[in-house]
């Protein structure tokens, strides 16, 4: 909040700086300069975008190709109980991995902000390493941990791969780094000093976490929530090698759909539906992300 | 720091690399024929690198010849040998010393020809790269039903066997198939089929399984024991249960169909995985139990367990697929005699030798199969005897409703 009501050094120095040929203002940088940019995002993102959304009103005219027309009955199609119950699953699932996500990535945010001073870079590293590596090959590498020959199984009795409790715990190893990075910044912005005085006028630790810590935080937890949120919704690869082929994710149906299908009017709408069950918590992301500028954390 | 004139370079590169900005500045101002300031200067300048990045690809994309789309058969008739040959092709599936005798043959080292090649995984790639209009390939190795689906729309030439005179060693059965009816448009490659295997120390049939329906019927009993498998693929799962059910594979039958996902959904409990990627790794590591198998992976699987000596694998009675992969021309193809020259260097039984010990499945040239060594012509899983597969079919794609019908039948039996 204290950052907000005083300009940024940044602001500051540049106004001060002498003007040269008569301008009156700080740089102005022409603004044709975001060109490459803007091009670079309207030709490989707006393009496919575009493309998708002609394809999905027009209609198959043999493999791989398509008449291009104004026609939505791909989207009625869509609306078939089997797709229903991919979706639902494919929500569910997404939705049920970000809550664990947040039930094992928070308290090791909470303990690496708050308790680890020397240690704290380190942490951090160890997080983020694993990211390095190819997200397949991590994935495969849970295969052999949850192998019915190894020892989860074997001295734990805990048998799971090939079922949704797998696709669970990889989705979960997959996107924990995503989810932490953004929480612990918020955590490590946070003033414990708050703390110490709510627990002076007497606040139980439970209640000053509760009102003070999880509430400035919050904004955080939401960020990093949909951060790994999103991507799980359009998952494909974790469900095809940990749930054996047979545990269907939306993206599974896509893929098959424009993959050996060849029918691009179809896939097409699946992944605008995909899209649209999406907007809806985007929406959500951003009435957090604004209310979070707000709270500075 | 606040006294720096703001014209300065703020970029994260060595100081050392000024005098090199600086003048890229002036040489962005010569050509402007205008003074303006570093930044605008260096932004032009890049903005003068991505449009000559641009143009150079699109100059690299376009090179393409769009050749003649049909043609004649014999439209090559005297025309010369060109320098180039661009293959596409599954990565790894000839030996390289076929390449490189290609290019020493008389003619071809005449004419200096050399050979490009690219690479991919699935028959869904390569449509996909053809339906969006790639060309400049000579050579491409569909399998059946890409060869069907591409003759149709027109995208393969029609090949002239007067270039192919050693179309003489295929043995005449593999001449014409369902796929190509006039045998017009495609070369055989090689063939395989689809069978089964199971873990005899683990699954133990109270009768000996002789069909691919004898196979579907082992898996709600045996699930339980460890990992089963059925191969993946629309075009895979559901031609594969119509053909055990006594149906065709490539039924368009709406009852016929019904009953096949019935049929699957029925045995959908006693599958643990669905997948054609990596099951021979994991079968060679004893992890799976019972499955279906291609010929050539599963030779593979039992040679990795010949210690053990605990895999059992059928060659099913009655129906079951059989593939093939092709060569063929597409109708673009910018150098079309070295391509049947290609095709003709194939068909030399030498070659096929060589070939067939690399890839291990069969090529219907009767004079190189009888040169294989014993371990490979008297193995039924590589010389498949026509007794079985007289009875099998070749899966098609004859039209799209099928295909999305079948894709709808096997989404549903993954999702159950």
């Amino acid at each position: 909040m204290a950052i907000a009501e005083e300009p940024g050094p940044a602001a500051a120095t540049v106004a001060a700086k002498p003007v040269k040929r008569g301008r009156s203002f700080a740089p102005r940088y022409p603004a044709w300069l975001t060109l490459p940019s803007l091009l670079y995002y309207a030709i490989f993102f707006l393009g496919p975008m575009a493309i998708l959304a002609v394809f999905s009103v027009s209609i198959q005219s043999g493999f791989g190709s398509v008449t291009y027309t104004f026609d939505t009955g791909q989207f009625a199609q869509v609306n078939d109980s089997l797709y229903i119950t991919v979706f639902e699953r494919t929500l569910l699932m997404a939705a049920m991995g970000s809550l664990l996500t947040i039930a094992v990535g928070y308290p090791l945010a909470y303990w690496m902000a708050r308790y680890l001073t020397t240690y704290k870079m380190l942490a951090l590293l160890l997080i983020i390493v694993p990211f390095w590596t190819s997200f397949l090959i991590r994935t495969y590498a849970l295969k052999i941990i949850l192998d019915p020959h190894g020892y989860l199984a074997k001295d734990f009795g805990i048998n799971i791969l090939y079922t949704k409790y797998a696709v669970g715990v990889g989705l979960v190893y997959n996107y924990l780094p995503l989810f932490i990075l953004p929480v612990f910044a918020s955590l490590e912005r946070m003033d414990w000093t708050l703390i110490e005085a709510a627990t002076d006028l007497g606040a139980r630790p439970f209640t000053a976490f509760k009102d003070i810590t999880l509430r400035l935080t919050l904004p955080g937890v939401v960020t990093g929530g949909l951060l790994v949120f999103i991507p799980m919704c359009g998952e494909y690869i974790i469900p095809d090698i940990l749930g054996g082929g047979k545990y269907e994710f939306v993206g599974n149906i896509i893929g098959d759909t424009f993959g050996s299908a060849q029918n691009w009017p179809f896939g097409s709408a699946l992944a605008i539906a995909l899209m649209g069950a999406l907007s809806v918590f985007v929406v959500i992301y951003i009435m957090f992300a604004t209310r979070e500028e707000q709270f500075g954390a | 720091m606040t006294d720096e004139p703001r014209d300065h370079l703020n970029l994260l590169a060595p100081r050392s690399m000024r005098p090199k900005f600086d003048y890229l500045h002036r040489e962005v101002e010569d050509l402007a024929g205008t003074r303006m300031s570093r930044r605008a200067a260096l932004g032009l300048g890049g903005l003068a690198l991505l449009a000559a990045a641009c143009g150079g690809s699109t100059n690299a994309g376009g090179g393409g010849n769009n050749g003649a789309a049909s043609q004649p058969a014999d439209a090559l008739k005297g025309k010369p040998l060109e320098d180039q040959l661009v293959i596409y092709n599954w990565s790894q599936y000839d030996d390289p010393s076929t390449y490189k005798k290609f290019e020493q043959l008389p003619d071809e080292a005449k004419a200096g020809l050399k050979i490009h090649e690219t690479y991919y995984s699935s028959n869904d790639e390569l449509l996909a790269k053809l339906h969006a209009g790639g060309t400049g390939y000579d050579i491409v190795v569909p399998s059946q039903n890409a060869v069907g689906e591409l003759i149709e729309e027109g995208g393969l030439m029609k090949l002239d066997f007067n270039l192919i005179p050693n179309i003489k060693n295929v043995d005449p059965k593999f001449l014409k198939a369902s796929y190509d009816q006039t045998g017009e448009y495609h070369v055989i490659k090689d063939f395989g089929i689809t069978m089964f295997f199971w873990q005899n120390t683990v699954v133990k049939p109270s009768t000996e399984p002789k069909t691919m329906k004898d196979f579907y019927d082992l898996l709600n009993a045996n699930v339980s024991k460890g990992r089963t498998n059925v191969l993946d693929g629309a075009e895979e799962v559901v031609p594969l249960a119509s053909m055990a059910l006594g149906f065709s594979a490539n039924t368009e039958d709406q009852g016929e169909l019904d009953e096949t996902k019935k049929f699957l959904l029925s045995i959908r409990k006693g599958v643990t995985t669905i997948s054609s990627f990596g099951y021979i790794n994991d079968a060679s590591a004893g992890k799976i139990i019972l499955s279906q198998g291609w010929n050539g992976d599963v030779r593979r699987i039992l040679k990795a367990r010949q210690k053990q000596g605990d895999i059992t694998a059928v060659i099913p009675t009655e129906k079951s697929e059989v593939w093939a992969d092709n060569w063929c021309v597409p109708a673009t193809a910018p150098h079309p005699v070295a391509a049947h020259a290609w095709i003709n260097w194939l068909l030399e039984p030498t070659t096929a030798v060589t070939e067939m010990n690399y890839h291990n499945y069969p090529i219907p040239i009767p004079a190189a199969l009888d040169q294989m060594p014993a371990s490979f012509k008297n193995d039924p899983m590589f010389n498949v005897p026509a007794s079985y597969t007289d009875n099998y079919e070749y899966i098609l794609n004859p039209n799209p409703q099928l295909v999305n019908a079948r894709t709808k039948i096997y989404q549903e039996f993954k999702a159950a």
